[in-house]
């Protein structure tokens, strides 16, 4: 049957900026979600202003999500994919399937006493990231003693809405839509694969993600080794992006450094940093200023390190190339932020494969043509966001509005084809 | 009203940066009281001093980050009234009663619960 | 009469244990004007809104106060159930009583709770019931400009069912597209002919404001064209201007036109090398190339396209040795990585130094030293052409344009505060949008979704042709306004003009499609008129008097 529905697949910032324009335009959307909470990566970011706006954007995402969840015509499904499709522009037909939650997120108040009282260590059943939405706790049947075999009850049976059910099944619904908006975003590079940075050996070695979620957090940087504050801190720029494996630029690290590196220098004048970078990405709205303002307090090295070592006193090591000295060097640090990239999502291959849709070389999500935006091979599929290609905030919400104009443009010229006009 | 805070908390950023420290569990002194306006710029000089004259302890403002107020100039009229009251109590000589503005924005509880405690130490200083 | 009030407390299923919700019930009935208080487990679901209703029903409520959880995600769900339940959905007040209270002290903190209730009670026995209604818009848009973005943009809202006027100050459309065009390969002719074809879209050329007036809706436009002046009404105003590029002068003090020497060299910008790439006729085909950017404008994204571009045209066609110098190559765009690296492979060698290149004469060729990082070393070229570095600009008038229209520029003289809550092409006065190069340094991916963003946006207004808001929200008392001008000047949505009433007194109107409900005119009247409803003077006295009052 025809429908004027559409649905967005992903409730990152773009998914959720594109269902917002949708929804205020009158159109009923179905905001889907594989994760038990919404908002993707951007909703742990943390806000990096000085004595001033730093611009990053990161309090938008929180206001845009609150928008949606809230709003009459966004339908919410959370821990829900997409198992096939069929169907055309304008009378798609899509099956998806929710996985069971377990908590309730309509019963869930998060009063925090199943937490309390959960056996397992780490807990499995636990609050979201605190800007989540819905703020629901989470089952993880993966650390469940329930779901090993075991006769544990103590989380529902402390629940004062009664909002946990173990019986609960995954449920499978068909939803008839007239577009579909791609929305599912990126992974973060994993920086193991660079295993001679030391990621994932060396506590004190972190990703640029990483460091957005302690100030998330904690609202100030510690030392992960033994909370004291780090002194003297290294960015390394280009982690997974222009590299083999990775042939663009992923257009946020630069910047993103920048801002991280002068939120610690506005919270400790002393601490110094320094970031290794290839070339310097200071373009954009009011970047040119905040670099001219930080040039000379950071420590800018043109040439990235290749490897990170740890010293017996706990230091780590960094040797690189210092290309305006010609040689080699090698300095040591508190802590080193790996500023990783973004990657294609790692489940994009499949989903291309259910929708039909084209994977470009570099493995985003191929628009249809270098003079389109959003579409897609299929007509009726749009993209929205990093899922095409690396964006940053500002420039994933308005990629997320093109994809709803879009759609809302070849919804009504298909409409108007069927009538006959 | 000896020792509460009275706090003018933007709906924009301040009202929801509580609300994330509540989610937090931070804590932070009982003695504050939350008034929620729709822009730092709506608080009017008359609402500080009538606060302050019906005994609180200080009066906070809070508003968005330089530069990223919703309604763009918001923030700065707030911070120049704040300034202006702080000026007539001294002139009436007025003192230990602080007035202050703090930015900050709605994904920033550990601000908004640095703000009450700095305040709250200031108003333990002053011997009230 | 004292208005019924009736505050609905909620314990979220019993899970808030440290307030004594059975003292804060007695102390809560005790306020004045307060004539039913009921306790709640589950205020937030179904069964608990429906009991709520009833009672609201049956105990003749008039005012209701809730206190539980933050407004922020539950106000307008109870807002919906005053409404079911025959109540002006206005007349409501909540007590955060969970993230702002229970959650943040340790210990009862049942007197703090109850003295927040009172602060809602306060200030709901005040609160006055809003009225909300549709008012009708003007559905035709004007767009300003003539190239690229422009002319996509009409063509876009046409396809929307929105009629459009494209004003472009020359004499014809397409200015400034050649370059685009031959980086892109797309054909500005057919986009043009598209255009005038357009039976939604009025093309005026020649033509520019002079004055605008009105808020979003219904902006009053006078243009001036050859001929004469004509008055327009638009719903909506588009800005895509674009931008313009200079040579940086100021970079290469020795790009003097009265330098002899220099004067007589082939330096010239990227789009005169873009002419020269496609000059058949050129007499000789420059051997040795040089190319500058990024050393006085950070705002390179546009040039290093450019750069990439033009060296590869000019690779292809005629082999020449070709070197740029460049600071950093700006590869924050889609594509731009692999054409970086597509012209290093087809021999383009790039120079990265930290300070600007030397320029000088030498046998009639332009000299460049520079000292490049990697070699550590100065190299001097000799070359025969020089694609001298230049600024990215915003289009001339652009000033101009920005005090028309009252709106604000970023310090770079692009449109558009920096403020990140604009993004990404809106303005601080709804109705008006910025699109394309003239408010930054863009690439076409960012381009195309500008225009259709501010497509859906527009769309998003205009196309029902009425616009819902609460009527009066915000209001000068005509009674108590001076006319000093104050709240015009300083509301930051322009939102507020000088009206007649009565025949012959002058007041300021706040119209209720343009205000954004900030309160900042509400709060500098010196004559005190203005009634923000929900945030009046009153209402927020209301809540201080009731801080330890108990």
């Amino acid at each position: 049957m025809e429908s004027k529905d559409v649905l967005v697949v992903g409730s990152g910032i773009s998914g959720v900026a594109s269902a917002l324009e949708l929804a205020n335009a009158g159109v009923s959307v179905y905001l889907i979600e594989k994760e038990a909470v919404i908002g993707g990566h951007s909703a742990s970011f943390c806000c990096k202003a000085t004595d001033i706006c730093s611009k990053c954007s990161a309090c938008v995402v929180s206001d845009k999500i609150k928008e949606a969840v809230i709003h009459p015509q966004i339908t919410l499904l959370t821990n829900s994919t997409i198992k096939g499709l069929g169907g055309e522009l304008g009378n798609f037909h899509v099956e998806i399937i929710q996985q069971p939650r377990y908590v309730d997120e309509e019963r869930c108040i998060a009063c925090g006493l199943c937490t309390e009282i959960c056996p397992t260590d780490p807990k499995a059943i636990y609050p979201p990231f605190a800007e989540a939405t819905p703020f629901s706790y989470i089952l993880d049947k993966g650390r469940c003693l329930r779901f090993k075999g075991e006769r544990c009850d103590l989380c529902r049976g402390s629940c004062p809405t009664k909002a946990i059910g173990f019986e609960l099944k995954s449920k499978e619904r068909e939803l008839n839509v007239g577009a579909i908006i791609v929305a599912t975003g990126f992974d973060v590079f994993d920086a193991r694969e660079k295993g001679s940075l030391g990621y994932g050996r060396y506590p004190n070695v972190l990703t640029g993600l990483d460091l957005e979620q302690i100030f998330t957090r904690e609202g100030y940087l510690r030392l992960p080794t033994n909370g004291k504050e780090p002194r003297n801190i290294a960015f390394i720029q280009c982690v997974g992006s222009r590299d083999e494996g990775h042939g663009y630029c992923s257009q946020v690290c630069c910047k993103y450094a920048m801002k991280l590196a002068g939120l610690i220098k506005y919270q400790n004048p002393d601490t110094q940093v320094a970031i290794f970078y290839i070339d310097l990405q200071t373009t954009g709205k009011g970047f040119a200023q905040f670099y001219e303002k930080y040039k000379e307090s950071v420590r800018f090295v043109r040439g990235v390190p290749v490897e990170i070592l740890q010293t017996i006193s706990g230091e780590l090591e960094v040797r690189f190339e210092d290309i305006s000295q010609g040689k080699v060097c090698r300095d040591n640090f508190d802590l080193v932020v790996l500023s990783v990239g973004i990657s294609p999502g790692k489940n994009s291959w499949d989903l291309a494969r259910i929708l039909g849709i084209n994977l470009a070389d570099d493995g985003f999500f191929d628009k249809k043509d270098s003079l389109s935006c959003n579409e897609t091979n299929v007509d009726g599929i749009f993209l929205a966001g990093t899922c095409q290609g690396p964006k940053d905030i500002p420039d994933s919400i308005a990629h997320g509005i093109a994809a709803a104009s879009k759609a809302m443009q070849m919804l009504a010229k298909s409409a108007s084809r069927r009538r006959g006009n | 009203m000896n020792g509460c805070i009275v706090a003018f908390c933007c709906e924009h950023s301040a009202y929801p940066a509580a609300d994330l420290a509540g989610k937090l569990r931070l804590h932070y002194p009982e003695n504050i009281r939350v008034i929620r306006v729709p822009c730092a710029g709506r608080v009017d000089v008359i609402h500080i001093l009538k606060a302050l004259e019906k005994g609180a302890a200080a009066v906070l403002v809070l508003g968005c980050e330089d530069g990223a107020c919703h309604h763009i100039t918001g923030n700065t009229r707030a911070k120049e009234r704040v300034k202006y009251c702080n000026m007539l109590l001294k002139e009436v000589q007025i003192d230990g009663r602080p007035v202050a503005m703090f930015n900050l924005s709605p994904n920033a509880p550990h601000k908004f619960v640095s703000a009450v405690n700095e305040i709250t130490k200031i108003i333990k200083e002053s011997g009230r | 009469m004292e208005p019924k009030i009736g505050v609905f407390l909620c314990n979220c299923g019993g899970a808030i244990n440290n307030i004594d919700f059975d003292a804060a019930v007695k102390k809560v009935a005790k306020f004045p004007g307060v004539t039913c208080v009921n306790l709640s487990s589950d205020l937030c679901l179904e069964k608990g809104r429906e009991k709520m209703i009833s009672c609201i029903r049956g105990e003749n409520i008039e005012r209701v106060v809730v206190a539980a959880c933050s407004p922020e995600f539950q106000e307008h769900i109870f807002r919906k159930v005053l409404e079911k339940a025959g109540l002006n959905d206005h007349l409501l007040s909540m007590a955060n009583i969970r993230e702002q209270c229970s959650w943040t002290h340790d210990g009862d903190v049942t007197e703090k709770a109850v003295e927040l209730v009172k602060m809602a009670v306060n200030r709901v026995r005040l609160l006055q019931p809003m009225e909300k209604k549709e008012l009708p818009v003007n559905r035709e848009v004007l767009v300003v400009g003539g190239g690229f973005s422009a002319s996509n943009t009409v063509l876009q809202l046409s396809r929307v069912g929105l009629r459009t006027t494209l004003l472009e100050k020359e004499a014809v459309l397409g200015a400034g597209t050649e370059e685009l065009e031959s980086f892109y390969g797309f054909d500005t002719g057919s986009m043009i002919s598209a255009v005038e074809v357009d039976k939604n879209i009025e093309v005026l050329t020649s033509a520019q404001m002079t004055e605008v007036g009105g808020k979003i809706g219904d902006f009053s436009v006078r243009i001036r064209q050859e001929g004469g002046e004509i008055l327009r009404k638009y719903g909506a105003i588009v800005l895509a201007t674009g931008h313009q590029t200079e040579l940086a002068l100021d970079s290469e003090p020795q790009l003097r036109a009265e330098d002899e020497a220099i004067s007589g060299l082939n330096i010239v910008s990227q789009e005169q090398f873009c002419c020269m790439l496609g000059n058949s006729g050129l007499e000789t085909e420059p051997k040795t190339i040089g190319f500058m950017f990024d050393f006085s404008d950070e705002n390179s994204r546009f040039t290093t396209l450019a750069t990439l571009n033009n060296a590869l045209a000019a690779k292809k066609k005629w082999g020449s040795e070709i070197y740029v110098f460049c600071k950093n190559v700006k590869v924050d765009s889609e594509g731009m990585e692999k054409l970086y690296r597509e012209a290093r492979d087809c021999g383009v060698v790039f120079l990265k130094s930290e300070a600007p290149p030397r320029i000088t004469a030498e046998n009639g060729r332009v000299k460049i030293e520079a000292k490049d990082v990697f070699l550590g070393e100065d190299v001097i070229l000799a070359c025969d052409v020089l694609v001298a570095e230049e600024l990215y600009l915003p289009a001339e008038g652009a000033e101009n344009l920005s005090s028309l229209l009252s709106i604000r520029r970023d310090s770079k003289g692009f449109f558009q505060d920096e403020n990140v809550h604009l993004y990404p092409v809106g303005s601080e006065k709804k109705g008006i949008f910025f699109i394309g190069g003239c408010r930054g340094d863009l690439d076409l991916g960012r381009v195309l979704t500008d225009i259709s963003s501010v497509v859906m946006k527009v769309h998003e207004l205009l196309s029902s042709g009425k616009i819902l808001v609460e009527l009066e929200k915000v209001k000068a008392d005509p009674q108590k306004c001076v006319a000093c001008l104050t709240c015009i000047r300083v509301c930051p949505h322009g939102a507020i003009q000088l009206v007649r009433v009565d025949g012959s007194k002058e007041v300021a109107e706040i119209s209720d499609l343009a205000c954004d409900a900030c309160g900042i005119c509400a709060a500098i009247c010196p004559a005190k008129a203005i009634k923000f409803q929900g945030y009046r003077d009153e209402e927020i006295l209301a809540q201080i008097e009731a801080i330890q009052e108990l």
